[in-house]
């Protein structure tokens, strides 16, 4: 069975997260999608497995046209999926989750168990040896690490006895020893005449298992063929884009000049669930990047600063030693954190601007309100903010992403903050309101003001930042600033590389 | 996730703190009623129970998937209201037969309405089945305006003194509640029921008919309320629409001492049983212990207060320690 999808084109509201996808996918085949943070991997991959639904271009399976309707139709034409989102129930057995709805029966419609827990035994011998715990049919999927999960989540999909299998990150938090594992089992099927398609951000493991490749950048297709022909470094290239959007030339002078400012803050070991051991220092006025892939501890490093999640190591503000319990204790020694995820942390979206933008200061407006006051203020944010807005009393809903995002940025603003700690701020945002932002930041900074920004957009990091930390798997990787911040050295430390220029 | 090891156990042994507090329960129980074990009293104790352990099944199903049946109160009082008034202190035993079996579709047809709006409509459970057991209520007490009426003697005395082979008749009707619990556990449909309570999206994603699974708990629990009221009718033989309100709180505590999580997806039936049935020798203590009835309420509410808050308090906890 051959796969092809060509020409996809996908939209989140204004977002188009594809705009030209391709993939052929042949059987007895790996096929590596590559691409950088957001370039479209996830999402043509889910357009593949009908968890999305495309907005043109065409799906071809054995040259015939298809349309998948829901995941369960495209695995019906056997096309599973490994999903990075786990579909796994916590509460149930490894061999409840493998076989739910598909438990094989005896008369009378019992489940026959002797049936499940012995085919769940072959499955789970596929990986025998790399697994730490007692891994047992029964065992509940809840208690198990991780890893284990993850090998759960495989088998589940490889039970389906798949024509196409699709590896969304599978690899992520398998150890070594899992990984290689996986790569024989990926081995056999591909002589079962199976298709996979690995997308992987580890660049060894794709020019270990992969035959062909697919770049993505920006949402299309811009390179594809065989593995052999290419090096590592060509396939960066790829991946990188020549001619930059980003023309936020204003590099930010104060943050050159912070060198001879006092240091603001200062951490040593911090240590999370995530965090393996941070320490950085930070002066007054500095625009610090936070890079990496996603999801290797930056957030948590954000978080654990503000004092959401529990900690240890040493925390020095201006030199004196801190340790946040609790965001208000952050908030009083004027931090402010501007959330990942907007709609869920940083607003209350039904409600009006005016009220999301006080926020935090209403007390200060005493009993009762003084409303034309807080009108007064946040109309002066807002229009600092240049807010596109139809008036303070319109929801949040009503604004676009970007405008949205000055209302939580403006709401901190408010209360003149010392140290700014940025989530990914600019994630869907418009380019437009995205060069506004940059903009304000580089203002906020050469007001005085110290921010830690984390960004899933490599260019962002290298137009804005002066210094860049790598990190990776809850430790800082590596540091680049001046000549060494480039995109390539950012990409190649995000994959794994200790030093960028060892490309 | 992150899990309490706490809750893995759960997982495994829900029925388990059921049994410690059974266990304290009937010593207890024990010291004040010495002859607890012997057949008579076994008997006026087990018939008195077995209302509340088949309303603890019902409301332990629709837990399990995730839910929870609020409104079980007031289909108990129509059945009663029903019962009371149509079969009447003269009737004859065909008559009541015939209203049993409406009885049965009644509750039924109450559950259904429940699942509708909760499965299709996705409209809250708690909010849904809160409202529609005053719809219950209300009917009841409309069929039903002062306490009165009744069934036949002769059929009350047939569910209060028979004991087939010496043993209460309510012990054969938990052995069949546990067969149908191992039937449906065994089957694909209980299954979905854990994979609906655990994790409704993973489930749909891996082809659970969700709407399906939710919309039938509900039906199980209408109709195992209704079973509830024709036992309670058949244990009092008299009428009063007041009869189920206060017996929907002791039907969600009877399923939480039985280990069922709130939040669904990990307990069973058995806990629940032992629940209620422990829940009745505490009432049972009460009485002996010639303690005001209020302390019932207040032992009662008690518990399930403190079952409820245990998670939180131990995750609390947890997180100061850290």
């Amino acid at each position: 069975m051959t796969l092809s999808a060509q020409n996809i084109i996908k939209r989140y509201g204004g977002v188009v997260a594809l705009s030209d996808g391709n993939l052929d996918v042949f059987p007895g085949e790996v096929v590596a999608l590559i691409g950088a943070n957001g370039s479209g991997k996830s999402t043509l991959s889910k357009v593949i497995n009908g968890v999305v639904v495309l907005d043109g271009g065409q799906l071809l399976l054995d040259e015939k046209p298809v349309n998948f309707s829901s995941p369960q139709a495209a695995k019906d034409l056997g096309i599973s999926t490994v999903f990075q989102e786990l579909s796994l129930i916590p509460q149930m057995s490894v061999a409840e989750n493998i076989w739910l709805a598909r438990e094989p029966l005896l008369v009378g419609g019992l489940v026959n168990k002797k049936a499940v827990w012995s085919q769940t035994e072959e499955l789970l011998s596929l990986f025998e040896g790399t697994y730490k715990s007692k891994l047992k049919p029964d065992s509940v999927v809840g208690s198990l690490p991780p890893d284990e999960k993850q090998i759960i989540e495989i088998l589940k999909a490889v039970s389906f006895n798949p024509r196409i299998l699709i590896l969304d990150e599978a690899t992520a938090s398998l150890d070594s020893r899992q990984v290689q594992r996986l790569f024989e089992l990926v081995q056999k099927w591909k002589q079962e005449g199976k298709a996979i398609v690995f997308i992987s951000h580890r660049m060894e493991e794709i020019f270990q298992i992969a035959d062909r490749y697919s770049v993505l950048r920006n949402g299309k297709t811009v390179g594809a063929g065989l593995m052999s022909d290419i090096n590592e470094r060509a396939l960066v290239n790829l991946m990188i884009e020549e001619a930059s959007v980003f023309n936020h030339a204003r590099k930010n002078q104060a943050s050159l000049d912070a060198a001879n400012k006092d240091v603001l803050l200062n951490i040593e070991d911090l240590k999370t669930d995530v965090l393996k051991g941070v320490s950085l220092s930070l002066r007054e006025g500095e625009l610090l990047g936070i890079g990496g892939l996603m999801g290797q501890g930056q957030r948590d490093l954000l978080l654990a600063l503000f004092g959401d999640i529990p900690h240890s190591g040493k925390i020095s503000l201006k030199g004196k030693l801190v340790h946040f319990h609790h965001p208000k204790d952050a908030i009083k020694q004027e931090i402010a954190l501007v959330p990942g995820d907007r709609a869920k942390e940083g607003l209350l979206y039904i409600r009006s601007i005016l009220e999301n933008m006080l926020l935090p200061s209403w007390r200060e407006y005493g009993f009762p309100l003084r409303i034309r006051s807080a009108q007064k203020d946040a109309t002066r944010v807002s229009s600092s903010l240049s807010l596109k807005m139809s008036g303070l009393d319109a929801p949040v809903s009503s604004l676009s992403g970007g405008n949205a995002q000055k209302v939580v940025i403006g709401k901190w603003l408010k209360r003149k903050p010392q140290l700014l700690l940025l989530d990914d701020p600019t994630k869907g945002v418009d380019v437009g309101t995205k060069a506004e932002f940059y903009n304000l930041l580089t203002q906020l900074c050469e007001e005085g003001k110290t921010i830690i920004f984390y960004s899933s957009d490599d260019e962002e990091l290298i137009g804005l930042c002066d210094r860049v930390l790598v990190m990776h798997d809850g430790v800082i990787r590596t540091e680049l600033s001046g000549e060494k911040l480039n995109k390539q050295n950012l990409i190649a430390a995000s994959l794994g590389s200790v030093n960028g220029s060892e490309l | 996730m992150r899990r309490s090891p706490w809750e893995s156990w759960l997982a495994k042994y829900p029925a388990l703190f059921a049994m410690i507090f059974l266990v304290i329960a009937i010593s207890v129980n024990l010291i004040l009623q010495p002859n607890l074990f012997e057949g008579d009293t076994l008997n006026s104790n087990m018939r008195v129970f077995l209302p509340m352990i088949i309303l603890a099944v019902g409301q332990a199903v629709v837990i399990l998937s995730g839910g929870i049946d609020i409104s079980v109160g007031g289909i108990v009082s129509i059945v009663n209201a029903i019962l009371a008034t149509r079969v009447g202190l003269e009737g004859s035993p065909e008559k009541m037969w015939q209203f049993v079996f409406i009885s049965i579709l009644v509750g039924v047809g109450a559950g259904a309405l429940n699942g509708f709006f909760i499965s299709v409509l996705r409209l809250q459970p708690i909010i849904t089945t809160y409202a529609s057991g005053f719809l219950f209520a209300g009917i009841a007490l409309f069929i039903l305006p002062q306490p009165g009426g009744g069934i036949p003697s002769d059929i009350s005395a047939l569910y209060r003194t028979t004991r087939p082979l010496g043993l209460p008749l309510a012990f054969y009707i938990i052995g069949v509640l546990l067969l149908a619990w191992w039937y449906i556990r065994s089957s694909r449909y209980g299954r979905f029921i854990y994979a609906v309570g655990g994790k409704a999206e993973a489930a749909y994603e891996t082809a659970v008919p969700v709407t399906l699974v939710q919309f039938s708990t509900y039906v199980i629990s209408g109709l195992m309320a209704a079973l509830s009221g024709i036992a309670i009718t058949m244990l009092v033989g008299s009428g009063n629409a007041e009869i189920g309100s206060q017996m929907t709180l002791n039907s969600i505590t009877a399923v939480v001492i039985g280990g069922t999580a709130m939040s669904g997806g990990i307990g069973g039936v058995v806990g629940p049983i032992i629940g209620a049935i422990t829940l009745g020798l505490i009432q049972n203590i009460i009485s002996f212990a010639n303690i005001d009835t209020w302390w019932t309420t207040f032992v009662n509410a008690s518990i399930i207060v403190a079952a409820l808050a245990a998670p939180g308090l131990v995750s609390l906890f947890g997180r100061r320690r850290s």
